[in-house]
């Protein structure tokens, strides 16, 4: 226990962070019910895609507001090459991932030349462009009304079969793609490149001074941040069981933003919370009242008013409060 | 075919001008306050169901004209002081809090007017003859009051003292304060004026469109459209490109899809972007 009162207040946080993450979500569809167990598979989802978008922001400073164009290839990616090319289900994930991944790349040469609002501009111009190409090529894409697809089976090993139709080991399946995929942000961001990326978000002059690539920095954190959302992008298409041209609209970008911004940007299990606090509300609310979206707008204006570092803003302050006369060696004591 | 050709590139000059309209109130509020409004496109919404309403009340379509800018010119005031004041100095977060503007706007009006779209009578009711085509009066109507208040915006911006006093600071925000320039009461003022714009466009398009909560929505690319390939801050090259592309846009659209037509502006919009960021109209300084 000594140990443990000497920790950082950030620490503390990360360690009780660590510890729910790790456990809560392999317990939870043995005690809830079915209902809330796919809520929180799509929150999982979102949640990577939010996370996507805080790579960019919260960590390189670099606000998208096109990251549903990778979402939406990564889900057409997927819906496509199941309904004409027939692929089964790992070719076809994978083939999502890929031409998110590749769109992101070639987007992003151009995008990464830009910083701030113009920055922000062309990655929205970017999705709306592969927006109003999938609403014109509806024999394709289905437009607006979407295009469903039968689900290949995951594995299919002599009498076993494992399907994402079993909402259980769907379940499962998406908590164990979402967790890989915060481990690999995790490695990435401890990385060398990662450190770079906060370097150029603090000071791009200095950055490139120490001998930074200021604009290859912010294309790999640009294509990085594409291949999260394909996969977040592919994982819902798998949920959803269809792929819609709205799924690359500038609102899906907009929400991936708030959740962010509202979880925390620039920590790594920030947008996880935002995401699930706001998609809670969203479920909890709209039993009751149709128009939810009032109360999350005021939600989102009172956050960036008086907690614009978000949810873990929020929780590092009150465990500060609680930790530092504890600490009592002045080790918080940091203004 | 050449008819159609007419027709769409007419309703494409008179859509033109009033995105122009809007457009000018977007482009005062990024240039003055360094923030991209997310929620323009909606105010131009509320804008339209104000026109609604006041037909509802009073029955008179031509009041709407001069209640609703007031209207807007108050709202946006009020949303300035509580919701813009906080995050002015984050981009970022000035974007997320439109965000949240927009959901509001577009949530009460969906809860108060409805989720139908409905649709407003043709005010005047009378056609011309042009080249050989009716053409409904009113569109002409509404290009003439776009030019108007495009005009009487100008004629503020320069011959007014509140005028200068908005240009200076958006010149050099700090030396403006230094000189004596009340900031903050041109923040507000600045979007209010951006306000009132895109609400006085939305009564000079509700009966040339329909009146719903989604209407913001396709609005706000094409303003940022016209604010982009004109040039942040260069409000006369906001007007033109808002107009040309409206009218280029008309013209695709009459022998290929809508869609083809906007992807085609978005893809010169980037290469605007990316080659030219000052703008289209600048002169090569900077």
């Amino acid at each position: 226990m000594g140990r443990l009162r000497n920790l950082e207040p950030m620490q503390i946080l990360g360690l009780l962070g660590a510890l729910f993450f790790l456990t809560a979500p392999y317990a939870l569809p043995l005690v809830v019910p079915g209902f809330w167990v796919n809520i929180t598979a799509e929150i999982m989802i979102w949640a990577l895609f939010a996370a996507s978008v805080n790579l960019l922001f919260g960590y390189t400073g670099l606000l998208s507001f096109g990251q549903a164009l990778y979402f939406g290839m990564g889900a057409y990616g997927v819906a496509l090459s199941i309904e004409f090319f027939h692929f089964s289900f790992w070719p076809a994930a994978l083939t999502g991932i890929a031409v998110a991944t590749l769109s992101a790349f070639v987007t992003g040469i151009f995008a990464a030349r830009l910083t701030w609002h113009y920055f922000a501009i062309i990655t929205v111009v970017f999705s709306l462009i592969f927006f109003f190409f999938a609403v014109g090529w509806k024999d394709v894409t289905g437009g607006d009304d979407g295009m469903p697809f039968t689900m290949p089976p995951v594995l299919k090993v002599g009498g076993l079969e494992l399907s994402l139709l079993d909402l259980t080991f769907q379940y499962y399946f998406i908590l164990a793609v979402v967790g890989a995929c915060f481990g690999m942000m995790h490695l990435l961001l401890k990385s060398p490149l990662g450190y770079a990326f906060i370097a150029v978000r603090e000071n791009t002059a200095r950055a490139g001074l120490v001998g930074y690539n200021a604009y290859m920095v912010r294309l790999l954190s640009f294509v990085f941040s594409g291949f999260f959302a394909g996969v977040s992008g592919v994982l819902f298409a798998l949920f959803s069981r269809y792929a819609s041209a709205h799924f690359l609209f500038w609102t899906v970008s907009g929400e991936g933003v708030v959740w962010a911004v509202v979880g925390g940007a620039g920590t790594l299990f920030g947008p996880v919370l935002g995401t699930a606090f706001l998609i809670v509300i969203r479920e909890e609310l709209s039993a009751y009242w149709e128009h939810y979206l009032l109360v999350v707008g005021v939600i989102v204006i009172l956050f960036v008013t008086y907690a614009p570092q978000g949810i873990m803003g929020l929780l590092r302050k009150a465990i500060a409060r609680y930790a530092r006369p504890a600490a009592g060696d002045g080790r918080g004591a940091r203004p | 075919m050449s008819d159609l050709v007419i027709i769409l590139a007419m309703n494409g000059l008179v859509w033109g001008l009033i995105i122009a309209l809007i457009a000018l109130g977007l482009s005062i509020i990024f240039g003055l306050l360094d923030i991209i409004n997310v929620a323009h496109g909606d105010f131009f919404m509320v804008g339209t169901v104000f026109a609604w309403t006041v037909i509802l009340i009073t029955g008179n379509f031509w009041l709407a004209f001069l209640i609703v800018p007031l209207i807007g010119m108050l709202l946006g005031s009020l949303v300035e002081r509580a919701v813009i004041r906080p995050v002015e100095n984050s981009a970022a977060l000035s974007i997320v809090a439109t965000f949240g503007l927009s959901l509001i706007l577009q949530e009460a009006v969906r809860a108060t007017f409805g989720a139908t779209p409905k649709r407003i009578l043709d005010p005047i009711g009378v056609t011309v003859p042009i080249l050989g085509l009716d053409y409904q009066v009113y569109r002409l109507f509404a290009a003439a009051i776009a030019i108007a208040a495009i005009v009487a915006f100008f004629l503020f911006l320069h011959r007014t003292k509140f005028g200068t006093w908005m240009r200076a600071t958006r010149q050099d925000r700090d030396t403006a304060i230094a000189m004596g320039v009340p900031s903050n009461r041109i923040f507000v003022v600045t979007f209010g004026l951006g306000t009132a714009l895109a609400m006085l466009g939305g009564v000079v398009a509700a009966p040339i469109t329909t009146v719903e909560f989604r209407l913001g929505l396709d609005v706000l690319p094409l303003c940022f459209m016209a604010v982009i390939i004109g040039g942040l801050g260069n409000l006369p090259g906001t007007a033109t490109a808002a107009v040309l592309l409206a009218f280029v846009e008309g013209i695709i659209t009459s022998f290929a899809e809508p869609t083809t037509a906007r992807i085609f502006s978005l893809i010169f919009m980037s290469g605007v972007l990316l080659l030219r960021p000052q703008g289209i109209f600048a002169r090569s300084t900077r």
